[in-house]
Parts: structure tokens; sequence; C-alpha cells
């Protein structure tokens, strides 16, 4: 086990989207990548997402779309988050992204985006150096 | 750094209190934290829900939740999930089963309990202190799934839930030693389903055998229906808050000096004392005993207090 404190992320699914399959994966394979995973579950609001972020002083946000709201609610979480005084807080996205918005939502402020196919150990490997770098 | 969060937490700033939670719930920093945010203006009553994985207890937090926000009291969750003793990662799962819309009045911390140490997360009863400070009227406290022999939570709460359901075991499993000795509510979850009554008859004749004492309250509740809840919170309220009850023994008193002794050691660092800069150095080298190095220290801050004392008896700006 490492000797720095296990990063922490939170998980979420924003708006109206029930498919929660691909998050649950993911939740699974940080897990046993060593990291605190805080899920927060279906049909949350931005508003509910950035105040999970701040109760449980996370380092990542992990949001998953696959209902094509994303260029609505992606920003509203980032404006949220930095209103709250959270933009040290690197936001992931996740799901059904089309190629074309990916640029955008990076401009944004968004960390990175991971596509259908992406393999477990890209997203901890990307995950990984940046949470022992906080720490060090 | 820390002086900063700890002047927002003051002026009751909730990503303070969030940052400082963090800190001290991996003991950094711990004892000067404590003593900076100081004794609470009135006592939070501290409530540990415990109970086997599945039987519900976050769900039921989540009831409560909405039961003590309806009556204006404000509500703190610190919500335990295992660790992995494998990867040290966590699946911490608990505030998804506690639907709440954002609320100045509501805050849930979830943590991680390595395996082995009662179901509870390390430095908990600290992480307890700093919420009380905050000012929140209810604390809840949430363990991993528990089993019979996992006691911890006992102390660090006024009144320990313990939860049940039906269909979990005969009427011996209620008579053996554990948990079921130290719960102060025994509450029978999912009591919309077959089997409740039984279990709530069981628990209550075997918990009537206890020699002396009072009865412990065995509740039936549902959170599917609701049924229950109130009457669960009132058993609750109507507990007495056994953390002040207990009287203040010597050890209270030596742990609180030894808080005060580090958060002074840690201001006259900050102040960069001579003193004390002399002795850490000597101390490190290891060229003096611990015992001579111990009274140097309580003679070094001794004579800072006696300065500092004497700094505002003359009207200089404290620092």
């Amino acid at each position: 086990m490492p000797d720095f404190p296990p990063a922490r992320i939170v998980l979420a699914k924003v708006g109206l989207d029930g498919h929660d399959r691909g998050i649950k994966v993911v939740a699974r394979a940080l897990r046993d990548a060593g990291l605190h995973v805080i899920y927060a579950g279906l049909w949350q609001t931005p508003e509910a997402v950035v105040r999970t972020v701040a109760d449980e002083d996370a380092d990542w946000l992990g949001l998953s779309l696959l209902s094509g709201a994303h260029m609505t609610l992606v920003p509203r979480v980032l404006q949220l988050l930095r209103e709250a005084g959270l933009k040290d807080v690197g936001v992931l996205v996740g799901g059904i992204i089309p190629e074309v918005d990916v640029p955008k939502l990076m401009d944004m402020g968004v960390a990175r985006v991971f596509g259908p196919g992406t393999a477990m150990a890209d997203i901890v490997a990307f995950l990984r150096p940046r949470s022992e770098s906080t720490h060090a | 750094m820390l002086d900063a969060l700890l002047q927002r937490f003051r002026q009751h700033d909730r990503l303070a209190l969030s940052r400082l939670l963090s800190l001290v719930s991996r003991g950094e920093n711990r004892d000067e934290i404590l003593a900076a945010v100081g004794a609470p203006s009135k006592p939070s009553r501290v409530v540990a829900l415990t109970g086997a994985g599945g039987v519900g207890k976050s769900t039921l937090i989540g009831k409560l939740i909405e039961h003590y926000r309806g009556k204006g009291q404000t509500v703190a969750v610190l919500a335990c999930d295992p660790q992995s003793p494998l990867s040290g990662g966590a699946l911490l799962g608990d505030r998804f089963r506690m639907p709440v819309q954002p609320d100045e009045g509501v805050f849930i911390r979830s943590l991680a309990a390595v395996s082995g140490r009662g179901a509870v997360a390390d430095h908990l009863a600290a992480m307890v202190r700093v919420l009380e400070a905050f000012g929140f009227d209810i604390i809840l406290i949430e363990t991993a799934g528990a089993g019979q022999g996992d006691t911890a939570a006992h102390e660090l709460a006024d009144v320990l839930v313990l939860l049940l359901q039906p269909e979990a075991g005969d009427d011996l499993q209620w008579e053996k030693a554990g948990v079921m000795e130290v719960a102060d509510v025994v509450a029978v979850h999912k009591a919309d389903l077959p089997g409740a009554e039984r279990a709530a008859g069981q628990v209550r004749s075997a918990l009537d055998l206890v020699m002396g004492g009072e009865l412990v309250p065995v509740v039936r509740v549902s959170s599917r229906s609701g049924d229950g809840v109130a009457e669960l919170a009132q058993t609750i309220d109507a507990r007495p808050l056994r953390r002040h009850a207990r009287a203040a023994d010597a050890e209270d008193l030596i742990r609180r000096a030894q808080e005060t002794v580090a958060v002074r050691v840690a201001a006259l660092q900050r102040a960069r004392s001579e003193p004390l800069n002399r002795l850490l150095v000597e101390w490190q080298k290891g060229s003096v005993p611990p015992g001579e190095a111990a009274n140097a220290l309580l003679r070094i801050l001794a004579d800072a207090e006696a300065n500092r004392a004497d700094r505002t008896q003359s009207g200089v700006t404290q620092v």
C-alpha cells in the first residue's frame, strides 16, 4: 500500500440519465487502485455535486454523462466549483461525449475526457502521479 | 496556512471545516486543531448507528436527517465504509443512500475504516469534537458493516443504536455477548417485512434478562414506509448525553494538557523561539535524556507563558 494519503474522488451522474453501469465499473477499478471513491450516484444536480465535493474535501470529481446534456451540465458544475472556491479540484468526464465536444470541454477546464473503450489502467495512470505529487 | 484555516473555521466557513476534518482524519496537527477549535458552546448529541452490512444504516440515517431537519436541528454525519486491506482503496457509498438536497444544515463526510479497528475510521473522536465546535446539534456516526464484537462506536457516542433486521438469526443470537450488551437503543429495521415483530420480541426478552440497570428500548422502524422513524428519534433524544455524564477522569485532564503542550510548542516554533530551538537540536542529536528533555520543554513553555502574561498586562498586543 502507498504511504501517502489516498486521493479522494467523488463520482457522480448529473441530470436525468439512469445509466450507471459504467460509473460503477470505474468506481470499482479506482477502489482497487487504492483511491478513496465517494460514490454519489444518479440524478444529481450540479449544486448537489459541488456540495458533495466541498464536504468530502475531494481532490477529484468524475462526472459520467450518457444523456447528451454534457455541454449544459458540465459548464454549470465547473462554474459552481469556481464559485465555491474549489477550482483546484480536477474534473474528469466520462460517458458518451462526441469527439467534437472534447476540446470544448477541455477549454472550459475539464482535466480529461474518457470515452467508451478507455482502459481502466489509463484512468488510473492519469490519476496516480497527480495524487502522489499533491501529497508529496 | 493552518492559522488561516482556523480563522475561517471560527467565522463558520464550511470549506475550512471540511479541510480541518481532513487533517484531523489523517492525524495531522490533530492536537493543535482540537485545542484551537476549543470547547463547544453547547454539546452536540452524538449518535452512533451500527449493525451488519446491508441492514440499512445509511438509509435510516437519511430518514433521521429529514426528521431532525424538520425540527430545525442541524445534522453532521460521519459515515464509515471499509478500506481495502489489499489496495488501501475504498468505495464509500453511504451518502448515495442519504438523498439530501444541498442544505446548510446538513454536512456529510465519508470515511474509510481500516479493518480490525471496530468498524470505525481512525481519529473519529477528534472529528466529532471539530464538528461539535462548529455547532451541529446532532452528529450521526455510521459504522462500517459491523459484527457482534465491534463495540468501538460505544465509546465515541452519547447513544449507540444497534440495527437488526428480521430473519437475521434465531433467539440465541440475541443472548450473545458483545455489541448487544453496550447498545443503548435497539432498532429492528425493515419492520415492514414479515418477522419484524418476532425479532423485536426475541430481542426484548433477551435484553430483559439483564440484572439491574434500566431496560434498553427496542424500536421497530421502517425506512420504506417511514413508520417508527419519529419514535426512534424520540427514543434517541430521551437518552442522556453519555459522553458528558461520565465523570471527567484524570486521563481526560492529561489528554487536554497534551493538546495544550502541542499547541504551545507549535506556536513557539512559529515564533522561532531560541530556547526551544536549542532544545530540539539537542534532542535530535540524542544528547539529552528523555526525562530531562521533557522537563526542559515544560520549563520553556512555562517561561514563554509567563512572558506573554507580562506583555498582556503591560498592554502590548497579544500575538
